[in-house]
């Protein structure tokens, strides 16, 4: 057991770029009610419109203005069919919708520019933001427990201000008349269509702006990572909604402790599983956390639908 | 029981008719193609040798497409049933359909021959479905949890249920049966022995349901329950009774085409149920979600679809992808699909 391991995963990149992934799907479950299945697809349309960019010789600026730009005009693909129409539709179209952007970046087809099923990797477009680096030369810094290279640092330093930023936004437009709009959106829409306000237009407003937060947290995994299509599945989804769910949705700092708890959890039974069950092969020791999240997401719908932080009255869920 | 009957004669039949057409189109295309076959096999073959023609690779993608469509119906349609009776969309039907193939494939290395390996396939889809039911879902609905909480659970049943499967079955692809399929050419089209069965095993077991639901007590109890529960249950229907059944039914018959999908594909893994899931939302949304025999029809369309798309795309791959903008394109222009009644959409 490595508490090592656990600590560093709490504070990678990757937790910061799903917490950004959660804070935005916050916005559209937690504060609006939608039940959207995509996030997964935001995440790689902001993956994808980012590195092709940079990949094809556009500055890293343009590549985060275009990478929120695919993630608006996805917004609004999905939801000009499906906003109108009950709850479960948006769902099963999000669901749809993130497949079909991942089946067409996985294709031969555009794989001039998608890179196909192997995706871009990190040298085709982390060059630019690893050069506005200001913590210069490049080389392994250790400060306590953590020990990472420099870029590594200075992507940690720019998820964490990003996830700050996300949830100052989520804050503060959560207390504003905006906000109660949308929370009203959730808890009746008739009542909000009574009072002149355009349901669809708050929808479609609150869908965008978690979209877009998901395409940021796509730019920082990609980081982290590499562009692969394959990794941002329907299934990639679904751990952004148990996290969540496990923080608390409609909360501020529910999305970021359900990221960092979520990531916790699953290096500690991934180091726990062995110990426990000293038969269990290798490879089956991933699968196994895995299945212990979909156990955890049942348990947390049926025993605490509210999550660690949330508050009962505000998860009726009944859209 | 007239509730459930007021579209009238009509349009009750209608999905049937659908139903029988596309059975009758691929008889006839099958028949008048073979005649030609047995006329002049030579030119058959000299054909083939070219490396086929254009009309050729059409009618061959039709067959096929009709044949995943039939496998794909009788996969979706107890995902459909759930939806009606319970309104809950069962993200983890995948895996139900995953769970048919493994049963099977655990029979047949233990020594079954595969009839009586599909048949225990069938048996333990009933119990899974059972046994979900008795331990979970009947549960969630007497705590009166909402279908948009319950799909959320059957979200974590999904992801629990993909990676026991993968715990089980191992990361690799296993095959029922080793045999080499032979194809018997008809004319432009070709088609094995095996698939011939799997067809005429999924046009028997849909034929059934359709029987069960139409003409059986039960069936139209089932019927009833799906267009209201609370009258239902007044009228002296055992509502949970009624779903309890669905879900045996929807268990074995998705066991039943895990098990012919992965006879079809001659290859399964514990994502096979994964990978046709939305394809399934996407045959009984397109059909109408919770009509009987929206599954069906959406099926068909979707599987010919997939499989006729390969011959115009610019690459084959993106043939699921071709069906997920029709489910979205179909939703913006007829939100109830194609059989469902326009007062089932919020």
């Amino acid at each position: 057991m490595d508490i090592n391991d656990i600590l560093q995963i709490i504070v990678s990149p990757t937790t910061a770029a799903f917490a950004l992934a959660a804070i935005g799907l916050n916005f559209h479950y937690g504060l609006t009610g939608l039940l959207n299945m995509g996030q997964a697809g935001f995440m790689l349309i902001g993956m994808y419109g980012y590195a092709i960019t940079i990949s094809q010789g556009g500055s890293m600026w343009l590549g985060i203005l275009i990478s929120f730009v695919g993630a608006i005009l996805f917004a609004l693909f999905l939801g000009w069919p499906t906003l109108r129409l009950r709850g479960d539709y948006l769902a099963i179209v999000t669901i749809a919708a993130a497949e079909m952007v991942r089946l067409i970046g996985r294709s031969q087809w555009l794989k001039e520019w998608t890179g196909g099923n192997t995706g871009l990797r990190g040298n085709q477009f982390k060059g630019p933001f690893e050069n506005l680096s200001p913590f210069q030369p490049a080389r392994i810094v250790e400060i306590g427990p953590f020990s990472f290279h420099t870029t590594i640092w200075w992507l940690m330093l720019v998820g964490w201000v990003a996830v700050a930023v996300a949830a100052a936004l989520f804050w503060r437009l959560n207390k504003s008349p905006w906000g109660r709009v949308l929370k009203g959106v959730r808890e009746d829409e008739d009542a909000v269509r009574s009072l002149g306000k355009s349901v669809y237009s708050f929808k479609m407003q609150a869908l965008i702006i978690g979209g877009v937060l998901g395409a940021a947290g796509g730019v920082i995994w990609a980081h982290g990572n590499a562009v692969q299509p394959d990794s941002m599945g329907r299934v990639t989804t679904f751990w952004i909604w148990t996290m969540l769910l496990l923080g608390g949705a409609a909360t501020v700092l529910g999305p970021i402790l359900g990221s960092v708890l979520f990531w916790a959890m699953f290096v500690f039974i991934k180091q726990l599983a062995p110990l426990v069950l000293p038969n269990l092969a290798p490879q089956q020791i991933e699968p196994l956390a895995l299945a212990f999240v979909g156990i955890g997401l049942i348990l947390l719908i049926v025993f605490r639908p509210q999550g660690i932080l949330g508050d009962k009255r505000e998860i009726s869920l009944n859209v | 029981m007239r509730n459930a009957d007021h579209a009238g004669p009509k349009a009750r039949h209608f999905p049937l008719r659908i139903a029988l057409l596309s059975t009758l189109t691929v008889a006839a295309i099958t028949v008048i193609s073979a005649v030609p076959a047995q006329a002049s096999q030579l030119a058959t073959e000299v054909a083939d040798t070219a490396g086929g023609t254009e009309t050729n690779l059409l009618l061959q993608n039709l067959l096929n497409g009709i044949t995943f469509g039939l496998l794909l119906a009788l996969a979706s349609v107890g995902l459909s049933l759930i939806y009606a009776t319970t309104g809950l969309s069962n993200f983890a039907h995948g895996e139900q359909v995953t769970f048919g193939a493994a049963a099977a494939f655990a029979a047949v290395t233990a020594g079954a021959p595969i009839l009586l390996a599909a048949v225990f396939a069938v048996l333990a889809g009933g119990a899974s479905g059972w046994l979900q039911d008795t331990v979970l879902w009947s549960q969630l609905r007497k705590r009166r949890i909402a279908p948009m909480q319950q799909m959320i659970v059957s979200i974590g049943l999904a992801l629990a249920a993909v990676n026991l499967l993968q715990i089980w079955m191992g990361a690799q692809r296993v095959r029922l049966s080793t045999s080499i399929e032979v194809r018997y050419e008809f004319g432009p089209v070709s088609i094995g022995p095996q698939t011939m069965i799997s067809m005429a095993v999924c046009i028997v077991a849909l034929g059934a349901v359709g029987f069960f639901l139409q003409r059986t007590r039960l069936g139209r109890a089932t019927r009833a329950v799906s267009d209201n529960p609370a009258l239902a249950s007044a009228t002296g229907i055992s509502v949970n009774r009624v779903i309890r059944i669905v879900w045996i039914m929807s268990g074995s018959l998705a066991a039943l085409g895990g098990v012919l999908l992965a006879l079809y594909e001659n290859t399964s893994d514990f994502s096979a149920g994964a990978r046709i899931l939305l394809l399934m939302f996407a045959a009984v949304t397109l059909g109408g979600l919770g009509h009987p025999f929206g599954a069906l029809v959406g099926s068909l369309v979707v599987g010919i679809v997939a499989e006729v798309s390969t011959v115009f795309l610019p690459t084959p791959d993106l043939k699921y992808a071709i069906v997920m903008g029709m489910l979205i394109l179909t939703l913006l222009v007829r939100p109830q699909g194609l059989l469902g009644r326009k007062e089932r959409v919020g």
